[in-house]
């Protein structure tokens, strides 16, 4: 995933051409793209032009979804740091929120703070153990991290399924929940109606120490050194199999840990479906972010208000708001374009010569 | 428990309509990883395939079943073939991740088919459909003609090379990259008739989840079958025999319980494909190759 080409504009152009894909998406279907527009603006940013004012909720609304994916994104950032594809990260924040919930109902009167620090732990150990497994299974058998992630992201909700409706059923409801956590350590929304709240600062800070981890410390440094070249990696002295469980345990932490604040903040119980494809959304935000922490951080705060702004617009002007996941399929592609758009011209001279079906020798432009 | 050899037949069926989709995506599937392109856009393909079968097919509704559905199936090579041409664009020419790629097209299927569905269709849409055992036995046949094609024809031994060993296909004068863009194209088309299944066939209309991991699972059972076309459509009705086993003992209300976990409860049984998969990756490494540059983008 790394590239040395200097990507600045990358990020922008593929913002840009999001939202050129709305414009086309609306004109297309005869809305008036105009008023669509301001809609999706003041659902994301709550700022109104004109009249000029200014909406707390809609803003609070984009931080608050903007929380889970800055987890997510990290989480499969982390990955891509190691070399590893984590599409897991689905499910790994599905454990993690089951993990949290349990531990939320089954103590009382325990003090919050205790409390709260134990519900985060405990999703984010569910998650690392659901992280760690594609790990395990690819340096002891080979497995490949997508196929099995994928496959685990299946396990994960079909398990936690049958958990809420069995054993673990919230007894006072048909839904298929868990009870509901302790009243003590819910997370408090700042704005009321909103659910933005404390989760969000959670949410930064293990972004920032997790940056520091891996561009400071020297298990980061092993983590990129396996990323880079696993070959070479291996030949310096650095263990593949413990660095790459390292990689995929912070990575499932972390996304279990958008489990654990959304338990915490939001649902305040495990409820069946609760983790939507928040774990999907990190893919986008990561490559968007180019693996970077405050690339990821940037590029979850504009993903959480494009879904804000994109419900507000479903709401104002019965624009269907799934045009925000055509906006990430978008952004992926440009993402994660190689040559030649994004390369030399040698690249493109060197398209034309396989087409012709003459090779040219040359190192690949990473 | 009495059964009788009507149960037992319409048991076979239900086993072979649940695969019909799982084999017309996997040989997809099939085609696409032997020439070395990793396919997990399967899913976006069923699901785009869905919609576009169901929707020109309720256009041209006043004709007739027959040219409804004809024009659903022809609306669906076509949007497969389009589809399948990004794929094989995005990941031969631009050299994308194919990972990467696979995503980005799952998430353009499933924003855009929700996003058309929902500005067309408000209140829903239904068409005549076409007769599942259509479908059926296309895909009972496709499993010979894959095999043929990938064995016995020469066009097939440049695509086994392209997935095996591209950069000695060049220097026998294979052009790799139309070959792989011929494999994902049929993948594409492949694909999205497993979702014509699902509207056309089965269901008569649309809804925005129809897809619901069918082509992750028919990635599944290219894996599980070993990247082998009759294997692939073994482990195909395999999983197709869980799903009538499923529905058999919901209706049934056997229940088996071990150690107080209730085996038979469908959410436990759904993970059976998923966790097999896993099992027979882990356990037959050594004698479960994949194509050797499945995935390589550095080809050429």
């Amino acid at each position: 995933m790394h590239r040395k080409t200097p990507i600045s504009f990358r990020p922008i152009a593929s913002v840009l051409s999001g939202i050129l894909i709305i414009v086309i998406f609306l004109a297309a279907s005869g809305y008036n793209v105009g008023s669509a527009f301001s809609a999706l603006w003041i659902g994301a940013t709550g700022i109104q032009i004109a009249p000029i004012s200014f909406q707390p909720y809609q803003l609070a609304q984009s931080l608050a979804n903007a929380t889970p994916l800055l987890f997510t994104g990290l989480s499969v950032a982390i990955g891509m740091k190691a070399g590893l594809f984590n599409i897991g990260a689905q499910g790994q924040l599905t454990f993690g929120a089951f993990a949290t919930a349990v531990v939320g109902f089954s103590f009382n009167g325990m003090p919050a703070i205790i409390h709260i620090c134990l519900a985060l732990g405990a999703g984010a150990i569910a998650g690392a153990i659901w992280g760690a497994i594609p790990a395990l299974l690819k340096s002891a058998r080979g497995v490949h991290e997508v196929i099995s992630t994928i496959m685990l992201n299946y396990v994960a909700s079909d398990i936690t399924s049958y958990m809420v409706t069995h054993s673990l059923k919230d007894r006072g409801s048909q839904a298929p929940q868990t009870a509901a956590i302790s009243k003590n350590i819910h997370l408090h929304p700042f704005v009321p109606g909103s659910l933005l709240n404390a989760g969000i600062f959670i949410a930064l800070s293990v972004v920032a120490l997790s940056s520091w981890f891996i561009s400071r410390t020297s298990w980061g440094f092993r983590i990129r050194a396996v990323g880079e070249s696993r070959e070479a990696a291996e030949t310096n002295g650095v263990p593949i199999t413990a660095t790459l469980l390292l990689a995929m345990a912070l990575s499932g932490a972390a996304a279990g840990l958008a489990g654990a604040v959304m338990v915490l903040g939001q649902e305040h119980r495990f409820v069946k479906g609760m983790s939507g494809s928040y774990g999907f959304d990190g893919i986008a935000v990561a490559l968007l972010g180019g693996n970077s922490g405050l690339g990821v951080t940037l590029s979850a705060l504009f993903f959480g208000g494009l879904a804000s702004g994109a419900n507000n617009m479903q709401l104002l002007t019965n624009v269907p708001d799934s045009i925000a996941t055509v906006v990430q399929a978008v952004v992926i592609f440009f993402a994660g374009v190689r040559s030649p758009i994004f390369h030399s011209k040698r690249g493109i001279k060197k398209m034309i010569n396989t087409r012709t079906g003459q090779v040219i020798h040359e190192s690949p432009p990473d | 428990m009495n059964l009788h050899l009507t149960d037992i037949g319409s048991f076979v069926m239900s086993t072979l309509l649940g695969a019909t989709p799982l084999i017309l995506a996997a040989m997809g599937g099939v085609l696409s990883e032997k020439a070395g392109v990793v396919n997990i856009a399967l899913e976006g393909f069923i699901l785009a395939g869905a919609f576009i079968a169901v929707s020109a097919a309720h256009l041209f509704g006043g004709h007739g079943w027959v040219i409804s559905s004809l024009m659903g199936i022809l609306a669906t090579v076509f949007l497969g073939l389009i589809m399948g041409m990004m794929h094989a664009f995005l990941t031969q020419r631009t050299r994308m991740d194919h990972v990467v790629s696979g995503l980005g097209i799952n998430l353009l299927a499933m924003g855009a088919t929700r996003y058309l569905y929902l500005h067309l269709y408000p209140n829903g849409v239904e068409v005549a459909g076409l007769d599942r055992r259509y479908f059926l036995v296309a895909a009972l046949i496709l499993p010979f003609l894959v095999q043929f094609l990938l064995v016995k024809t020469r066009f097939g031994l440049k695509l086994r090379a392209c997935g095996e060993d591209p950069d000695s296909a060049v220097l026998a004068g294979v052009s790799v990259i139309p070959v792989r863009y011929v494999a994902v194209i049929l993948s594409g088309i492949l694909a999205a008739l497993a979702g014509a299944y699902l509207t056309l066939g089965d269901a008569h209309n649309f809804s925005t989840d129809i897809s619901a991991g069918k082509g992750y699972i028919a990635l599944a059972a290219v894996i599980f079958g070993k990247w082998n076309p009759f294997g692939a459509t073994g482990a195909a009705l395999f999983f197709g025999f869980f799903y009538a086993l499923q529905t058999r003992l919901q209706i049934s209300s056997i229940v088996i319980h071990f150690w107080g976990i209730d085996l038979t409860n469908p959410f436990l049984m759904d993970t059976l494909p998923y966790l097999m998969t896993i099992i027979v990756l882990a356990s037959f490494v050594g004698h479960t190759k994949p194509p050797a540059a499945l995935g390589r983008q550095e080809v050429l």
